[in-house]
């Protein structure tokens, strides 16, 4: 992995891209260097807010953290450290990873760095637009429903969301344990592999974490479609709107057949298409609500005062707590009641498992499966907007599917629509990451990349 | 006709590991305060639990020593609630499968022994400690963590004494199977007793809570005055209200410490953090298999093998300590019954004088063996073994300290006639005194005897066999 | 006490221990109409005999911890990041019981 800047250099640049991105909420002020000498030596590495570092503020974007300095790493800091990393700044996120946005930051927005009229995307928009705009080679991200794969392609980076399992969460203040994925932003694949061999591995603070072995991703980095059978995801790709970002599809999965490839369209029933993001929405709204009931400005924290050790905890959490989020907790709270269990949150679960067993099966019929990660570019951060509930369009929350299902989905830039990026989406079966890089390497050769941001840092 | 009473009690102990129930933090009390945390401890944010082999392992004993059903998969939940000692918001349990179910317990009650159900043993967290003062309140989080089982009974139960038995043969059954201290006064055990009266016995009166008893006595004496405050009450028309009352000492009464307003709504759902824990068969099997003796085993083993009464082999096998020792003292002796009084009378007197108990006992079980044995085949007296006791206690050998203090009686006929004859014959002048009815001889004469014995000879035998050779002359 | 009513929504958030003001209510209450239409939705998909799916994957485990001491923290790391510590504890204002 090679880094345009040194760790201090690229803390400088990123601070010379505040007023423009906002991307950052801590950036290390004077970055020492790490004597470890291992594969990431000397590699200035971004964490989301919500990765706990050691003595380095982590506020995951939130009122209630904002003087919150941990007192432990998360695995994953220990093992980039002992990689030779460098960590340089605390990405900004949407308020405790509940948003697609990236505007539901304690901080405010974080800008697009092609147009930073328009928004990153979330809930890692920051780690997103860092990396686009090159201050580090790797940051990191974490993926509850496509909260790095959206971002990375709406900013025209690469965006990772490994197995459930594959990366410990140790650390990572949560937002849906059940959904939550660690993963990473790079600007190529072959950083991508190398990336996910330091970050993986099995980790006894992490029960879900998985003893498989981890594989030498970037050694064995082989760019091939040949022989593989990849699924057009056509339910999806049916809905792009961008003649564009349509046309520039429907040729990349020519190339793909020319260079090897076997194409064979999958589709799901739009039926259960409809129920991704309700029943992402139920799932991740209730976990949310008891994995931040510790928020409470007792042990740490912002503590509000308050004449009863009630009234201190209803004090910062409200303060503490964005209107969205209070909103989201009552939702996920409801969601929970025994009164209501049977027909949201137990229901929720039940068709998850629908959806994941019309998922699997389309792997069936194919090694990968190829989407749009988006039907349209970044919007306008004016004219975003997170829903707080209710149906969305499934096109644009697909991609949770590899939530549900724990399986690796990544995206990666594919072209620019109106001098904004557009991505694609691949996704394999759980564990199989080598093949998924296997694949990218080979459509990274093929669409050959070349485009820089409008903010580049200097 | 009077009001059945119906009881059920639900029981938290606090389980005999070194770490806590999802992180590696000592589990310790007394400790010096939040010095025994982690982070997961205290809910800091991205902490994931990580369940603790050895807590499994107690639990399944525990389950094994109550005789429920073990389940091999091992789940959890949360319980979702808000309250300042409990750090993540939510307290991780085993709602929807319980790692034991069905079992019982046997209990000793007025007509005899009577079996309470077990409906489930669950595991789950302890909560951090409070300590209210006029100047706000103080948390400790080194309980924080600390594993527990919770045991919830049937409401079996009938009277307070049955309660009590309950509570005791419980406490008994997990300090014999090392799962737990179950020490009520500090804590490590804690009953929530729920009180119901009704004259009919399929509908279940209005249940009432009673918490923070720290003591076995106390949970009878709370029960008992519980009833008496139900039946007071609705005898003079008045409803019974759901609360929580604990139990206050100098007025002997319950008291109300909150009403409860409706259930409470947990929010119960599977912990997403923790993969369910496929307990391996064999392991399992290996723990049942060397349980540890059961207190009930071993009363009726006291009872056969040693010919006990029934009230002595519970008060030792009541307290594993004291019934161990027992059975030391009991591998250098045949005297089983004396054996018992000692050990249950003057050891246990001389402990508690001593601010000891049998788990800090000094004694020397070979050596309190011998006095019993000594005692029993009269070469002391009680009266002589009870000053031999004390020198034991010291450290003493009791064959020395006899020897010492010239203790050892002479009882042999023999060797007391020779004796006896010899002073008579030295002494023909008494003989002609007591002759003339001086009685003063004989005391005189009795005096020589115990002088030429070393004073070791037995008074009574000797006594008697003076008066014998007396009356030859 | 009314459903989705401003009382009720009150309730709920006090439950979680915070508060909403009077137009953060009023915008719950049209979260709840999508809320409620989900339910809807969700009902018209049969689940008979589906299970909750609770992770992604259903591999049961064997892992338990050893019982070994680890990773304790100070007792100034673990009250660093409290608002109010006072001889050695955290301290609040009374709990009102």
């Amino acid at each position: 992995m090679n880094s345009k800047f040194s760790a201090k250099e690229a803390a400088k640049a990123i601070e010379a891209l505040q007023p423009e991105l906002n991307a950052a909420v801590t950036i290390v002020e004077d970055p020492q260097d790490n004597p470890n000498q291992g594969p990431l030596a000397g590699i200035p590495v971004v964490l989301k807010d919500n990765i706990n570092s050691k003595g380095l503020r982590t506020t995951a974007s939130s009122k209630i953290l904002d003087n919150y300095v941990p007192v432990y790493d998360a695995t994953i800091v220990e093992k980039l450290t002992n990689a030779g990393a460098v960590i340089v700044a605390k990405s900004s996120m949407d308020e405790l990873g509940m948003g697609g946005t990236n505007r539901n930051a304690a901080t405010g927005p974080a800008a697009n760095p092609w147009n930073t009229a328009h928004i990153t995307g979330g809930s890692s928009g920051g780690s997103a637009a860092l990396t686009a705009a090159e201050t580090v080679p790797l940051a990191i991200g974490t993926d509850t429903g496509d909260s790095i794969r959206k971002p990375a392609a709406y900013c025209g980076v690469i965006g990772v969301k490994p197995t459930y399992g594959r990366i410990s969460r140790y650390g990572i203040i949560p937002y849906a344990s059940s959904l939550d994925t660690v993963g990473f932003f790079t600007r190529n694949i072959p950083d991508a592999a190398l990336a996910l061999e330091v970050l993986a591995g099995r980790d006894d603070h992490d029960m879900t974490s998985s003893f498989l072995p981890v594989p030498n991703y970037a050694e064995d980095l082989k760019p091939s479609v040949e022989g593989k059978n990849i699924g057009v995801f056509r339910t999806v790709s049916d809905r792009i709107v961008r003649p564009e970002m349509k046309e520039a599809f429907e040729k990349l999965v020519k190339d793909l057949e020319a260079a090897g490839a076997k194409i064979v369209d999958v589709t799901m029933d739009e039926k259960l298409m409809n129920l991704i993001a309700p029943v992402y929405k139920t799932i991740a709204n209730a976990e949310a609500t008891a994995n931040h009931s510790n928020l409470d400005g007792i042990r740490f924290g912002v503590r509000k005062p308050g004449a009863s050790v009630e009234e201190v905890m209803t004090n910062s959490r409200t303060a503490g707590f964005s209107s969205y989020v209070r909103a989201r907790f009552v939702i996920g709270s409801y969601s929970l009641f025994e009164e209501n269990q049977d027909r949201l949150f137990r229901k929720a679960q039940k068709i998850r498992r629908l959806l994941v067993d019309a998922y699997k099966a389309l792997f069936e019929k194919c090694d990968l499966i190829l989407a749009p990660a988006a039907v349209d570019v970044a919007p306008l951060i004016e004219e975003s907007s997170d829903v707080r509930f209710g149906q969305d369009r499934f096109e644009e929350e697909h991609m949770q599917l590899a939530n549900f299902s724990g399986y690796p989905s990544l995206t990666m830039p594919l072209g620019l629509a109106d001098g904004l990026p557009f991505g694609i989406n691949l996704t394999a079966p759980a564990f199989e990451e080598q093949n998924l890089f296997d694949a990218a390497a080979k459509i990274e050769e093929i669409i050959d990349w070349k485009e820089e941001p409008a903010c580049l840092a200097k | 006709m009077s009001r059945e009473v119906t009881i059920g009690i639900e029981i938290h102990c606090e389980l005999k590991t070194k770490t806590k129930m999802f992180s590696g933090a000592p589990v310790s009390f007394g400790a010096q305060a939040n010095t025994n945390t982690s982070v997961i401890d205290l809910g800091h944010p991205g902490t994931l639990p990580c369940v603790n082999r050895e807590a499994v392992r107690l639990a399944i004993k525990a389950c094994a020593g109550l005789h429920c059903t073990i389940d091999p998969l091992v789940k959890f939940d949360r319980k979702n609630y808000y309250y300042s000692d409990l750090p993540k918001g939510f307290q991780i349990t085993q709602q929807f499968h319980p790692i034991g179910k069905d079992g019982y317990v046997t209990i000793e009650t007025e007509d005899g022994k009577k079996n309470v159900r077990i409906e489930r043993i669950h595991m789950e967290e302890d909560t951090a400690k409070q300590f209210h003062k006029d100047t706000g309140t103080y948390i400790d989080f080194n309980r924080a963590g600390t594993p527990l089982v919770e045991i919830v009974s049937r409401p079996d139960m009938h009277s307070a004494a049955e309660a009590a038995a309950y509570v005791e043969a419980l406490r008994r059954t997990l300090f014999y199977l090392n799962v737990s201290d179950v020490k009520m006064e500090e804590g490590s055990m804690r009953c929530d007793i729920n009180i119901s009266l009704s004259y009919d016995p399929e509908k279940l009166g209005t249940k009432v809570e009673i918490k923070n008893l720290n003591s076995i006595a106390n949970v009878q004496k709370a029960v008992q005055a519980e009833i008496e405050r139900q039946n007071a009450a609705l005898d003079a028309g008045e409803e019974i209200i759901q609360s929580t009352r604990r139990y206050d000492e100098p007025s002997k009464q319950t008291v109300l410490m909150r009403k409860k307003e409706g259930t409470v709504d947990y929010k119960y759902f599977p912990e997403p953090n923790i993969f369910p824990i496929r307990l391996d068969q064999a392991w399992i099997d290996s723990i049942v298999n060397s349980l540890e003796e059961l207190p009930e085993q071993r009363l009726s083993r006291f009872e056969k093998d040693y010919g006990l009464s029934s009230y002595d082999a519970t008060v030792l096998v009541n307290d594993r300590d004291m019934a161990d020792f027992y059975e030391e003292v009991m591998k250098h002796t045949k005297a089983a019954k004396k054996a018992a009084n000692w050990v249950i009378g003057d050891l246990s007197a001389w402990l508690n004088k001593n601010g000891l108990n049998f788990a800090k006992n000094p004694a020397d079980p070979k050596a309190i063996a011998r006095l019993i044995t000594l005692i029993e085949d009269g070469s002391i007296s009680g009266k002589q073994g009870k000053v031999v006791f004390e020198e034991v206690m010291k450290g003493a050998d009791p064959d020395q300290v006899i020897k010492e203090k010239g203790m050892i009686q002479v009882s042999d006929d023999g060797a007391l006639l020779e004796m006896i004859n010899k002073v008579l014959d030295e002494n023909p002048k008494s003989i002609e005194d007591f002759k003339n009815g001086k009685n003063r001889a004989v005391g005189f004469l009795m005096g020589q005897v115990m002088k030429a014995s070393k004073g070791q000879a037995n008074p009574k035998k000797a006594n008697q066999l003076l008066t014998q050779e007396l009356s030859k002359r | 006490m009314e459903k989705f009513s401003t009382e009720y929504f009150r309730k709920l958030a006090s439950d979680l221990k915070f508060s909403l003001s009077d137009e953060e209510i009023e915008e719950l209450k049209k979260d709840f109409q999508a809320v409620e239409a989900q339910v809807e939705l969700f009902e018209s998909i049969d689940t008979e005999g589906v299970e909750p799916m609770v992770f992604p994957f259903e591999e049961e485990t064997v892992f338990l911890r050893d019982d070994e001491v680890a990773d304790v923290l100070s007792r100034e790391d673990a009250l660093s990041n409290a608002p109010d510590v006072r001889m050695g504890h955290v301290h609040v204002p009374k709990v009102v019981k």
